[in-house]
């Protein structure tokens, strides 16, 4: 394997890693819209950062482990780490969610959350 | 320290301020919230160490820029904060729009 896919490689494996998550629950990938809204306005705010911080020369990308292809602003992985690192992240806190309310729901109640 | 340490706290503190003073989704308050953030901590830790790694770097810090503290492994403490903010401000969107949009919902029902 070529060394220019690490990050890419990297990135596609926290994807792959987190897919079965989206059994559990109400899902990531199935509520698009909410996705969107909730990635888009960070993003945005994130990539200005980004962009900013490479042209500082605060980071750099060490050409070797990249594909090479850029987007305006940064090579094309570091557009893709933060549509992925969040991804990971909602999908880890809906099934950790869905996980919560069924051992809540269950008549022994193991994990006690009082109602109110 | 000026072009990562300074942005970073600063982003942590938006994110905060976000929160408490505008979105009050009480998602600080929920035991999925801190469940989610250790197990994101957990796999950040081997994920960002392999991308910082003195000894073949990914992304290569300009340490003119941060603290230089580097925990664990090669990894610049400031990520731990970057990520922090991150993941925290798209959840905070993302549990806002599955709450009830009226004021008038007592709410804490779940």
């Amino acid at each position: 394997m070529e060394d220019k896919w690490q990050y890419l490689l990297v990135l596609g494996g926290c994807l792959l890693i987190t897919l079965p998550l989206e059994l559990f629950g109400q899902g990531v990938y199935r509520q698009p819209r909410r996705l969107l809204c909730a990635l888009l306005p960070v993003l945005v705010v994130f990539l200005a950062w980004d962009a900013i911080a490479i042209a500082a020369e605060v980071w750099t990308y060490n050409p070797r482990y990249i594909s090479g292809v850029n987007v305006p602003f940064m090579p094309l992985e570091e557009l893709l780490f933060f549509i992925v690192i969040p991804l990971c992240a909602l999908l880890t806190y809906s099934a950790v969610n869905a996980v919560l309310g069924i051992l809540r729901d269950r008549p022994n109640r193991t994990v006690g959350e009082s109602r109110r | 320290m000026i072009g990562y340490t300074l942005p970073t706290v600063l982003s942590v503190i938006a994110v905060a301020v976000l929160e408490l003073a505008v979105l009050r989704t009480g998602l600080f308050r929920k035991p999925a919230y801190w469940i989610s953030m250790v197990i994101v901590l957990g796999f950040q830790i081997p994920v960002d160490g392999w991308l910082t790694k003195l000894s073949a770097p990914i992304v290569i810090y300009n340490e003119e820029h941060s603290s230089g503290l580097r925990f664990p492994w090669d990894i610049p403490v400031e990520d731990f904060l970057f990520g922090w903010a991150l993941v925290t401000a798209v959840l905070l969107l993302w549990v806002k729009q599955g709450q009830p949009r009226s004021p008038a919902d007592p709410g804490g029902r779940r």
